[in-house]
């Protein structure tokens, strides 16, 4: 079993449309992403997620021996990194199935999702 | 709103946000007014949207919701100018967490109670009783009511922006009437309260013929009033009884392809006897004292339907009495078309033709489709096809839902075939 992360990226449209919704239509979202996340987390796959603050960070460089600290780099960017999943699945296939009906992607048409594995060189 | 049934979740009651949503801004504001309420409110529920598919959905969502949203609230009022005066308002909003887990809902109840008062407050119109109660006390957006109540969306927001202005300039009361005021303005709401049930039973255009969420939210609000001692009156026990026995029939009402299925005709296996006990054991509440509401006879009435084993053992001649009492109590055209179809079942089609002729000139009827349509029906039943077939065509040229205009070109086309049928060659 490899390892994934899984990073939801967007240009800020689901901030602004759920902002308009009524709350009905905000538990019918929030059910399409709790039904895809309780199946995997039900089938094993799930190890961990988390919603990163919006509209926040810190950049640190070194340059001359000197630490520099900027806001960022998210206030420019036109896609900004909301959250991620942490899952496990036997290999890049099988990760890209359990990603088919994500809704995030579903629901949001300029939103992506990125898939990536964490390096492990003890597994061959 | 679509018509995608709400997605079930563990952890997550239906309509759940729906329903916070309303008694967050009843309970908020008291303090903020009713504009950074709702802003305050949309805040906490867009925060649950972000970050519940995230982290999972809290042990307590709804005091996950009532924290953020008093959190937000306080952010609100650090920032404008009221700040003491709004932390001094007695049971203030530090409360609101502790009272948002659901272990003091008489409180939160207070609060949605106090909110259906004044959206129904005399000084307003009809209209914005119901725009302002389906907004404030059941969170549905200017697009649902519009929606709900067949109208246009900017119709609904700008009756909205005045209703809330009037609020303002008559500084209408955020609370539960005193006793002696109590009765009065039960009656208002009360009759919010079934016109949303109506309009849920018998959607009155569009392609759904009911819509059980309304209905639902109708009964909802009704056991908000019987569940406070201070407005748990015989009235609202009737009505409340009234609504959980029509509610019984709902799935019953429209057969799978959506068509409507009158109740004769029903298969009462599919009644849901939940509902059917509910009401009865309300109904029983509602005749302690000795006041009699409308919702009384109509709730007694439902109930014969509820209680008859089949449809050929109902007992009409009861049904019929009752419905001499309604028209005593409160002479309506709709009371008295309803009256006849009893008169029909009781008496034979031909006197139930005979009530119906001497309601059939009231003007408040001229636009209403049932008139002609049980018109027609009865007229079938007699043998009068020719009658029957004008009446049903009256009646399709008048304003009904997809369902009922199916029913109506069904009826149509199976006299027209036994007409051809009959008719020399």
């Amino acid at each position: 079993m490899a390892q994934f992360l899984v990073l939801a990226r967007d240009n800020g449209d689901p901030r602004r449309e759920m902002g308009r919704m009524s709350p009905e239509e905000m538990q019918r979202i929030m059910g399409k992403y709790m039904t895809w996340s309780t199946r995997i987390r039900d089938a094993g796959h799930l190890l961990n997620s988390n919603k990163l603050r919006d509209g926040e960070g810190r950049v640190l460089r070194r340059a001359g021996g000197k630490v520099t600290v900027t806001d960022g780099p998210f206030v420019e960017s036109k896609e900004v990194l909301g959250g991620y999943w942490l899952i496990e699945a036997a290999d890049y296939a099988a990760a890209l199935a359990l990603l088919q009906d994500h809704p995030h992607i579903e629901l949001w048409p300029n939103a992506s999702l990125e898939l990536r594995q964490v390096h492990d060189f003890t597994q061959r | 709103m679509s018509a995608e049934p709400p997605v079930p979740l563990a952890g997550l009651v239906d309509h759940l946000f729906r329903h916070a949503a309303g008694e967050m801004v009843a309970a908020l504001a008291r303090l903020l007014g009713l504009d950074l309420a709702e802003e305050a409110v949309q805040d906490a529920l867009l925060r649950a949207l972000q970050t519940w598919p995230f982290a999972g959905i809290p042990d307590n969502p709804r005091g996950w919701l009532f924290q953020v949203a008093r959190n937000r609230a306080l952010d609100r009022v650090r920032h404008e100018t009221m700040s003491r005066d709004a932390l001094q308002w007695p049971g203030g909003i530090v409360d609101l967490a502790q009272r948002g887990d659901g272990s003091d809902g008489g409180r939160i109840g207070d609060e949605a109670l106090a909110m259906m008062f004044m959206c129904c407050d005399p000084a307003l119109g009809r209209a914005a009783h119901i725009a302002l109660t389906l907004k404030l006390v059941s969170g549905f957006s200017v697009e649902e009511i519009a929606d709900a109540s067949l109208e246009r969306a900017p119709t609904v927001a700008q009756r909205l922006v005045r209703a809330k202005r009037e609020i303002r300039e008559r500084h209408l009361a955020l609370e539960i009437p005193l006793p002696r005021e109590l009765a009065a303005r039960l009656d208002s709401v009360l009759e919010v309260i079934y016109l949303l049930f109506n309009e849920g039973y018998a959607a009155h255009g569009g392609e759904n013929l009911v819509r059980a969420d309304l209905c639902d939210e109708a009964i909802r609000l009704a056991q908000l009033l019987a569940g406070n001692p201070q407005t748990d009156r015989p009235a609202v026990e009737a009505l409340l009884a009234l609504m959980l026995l029509q509610r019984s029939r709902l799935p019953a009402r429209v057969d799978a392809l959506g068509d409507l299925t009158l109740l004769a005709d029903q298969d009462r296996s599919r009644w849901d006897r939940g509902f059917v006990e509910a009401g009865l054991r309300h109904l029983e509440r509602a005749a302690a004292g000795t006041e009699i509401s409308p919702y009384h006879i109509e709730a007694a009435i439902a109930a014969c339907h509820a209680t008859a084993r089949d449809a050929a053992s109902t007992d009409w001649r009861a049904i019929l009495r009752f419905y001499d009492d309604l028209v005593a109590l409160k002479a309506s055209p709709v009371v008295a078309l309803n009256r006849a179809v009893a008169v029909a079942m009781a008496e034979g089609p031909e006197a139930g033709i005979r009530a119906l002729e001497r309601i059939g000139d009231d003007p408040a009827l001229a636009q209403y489709h049932l008139l002609p349509a049980v018109r027609g029906g009865l007229e079938r039943r007699a043998g009068w096809k020719a009658e029957a077939l004008r009446h049903y065509r009256a009646a399709l040229a008048l304003r009904c839902s997809a369902p009922e205009r199916r029913f109506l070109e069904r009826q149509i086309a199976e006299i027209e075939s036994e007409l051809s049928a009959t008719a020399p060659q």
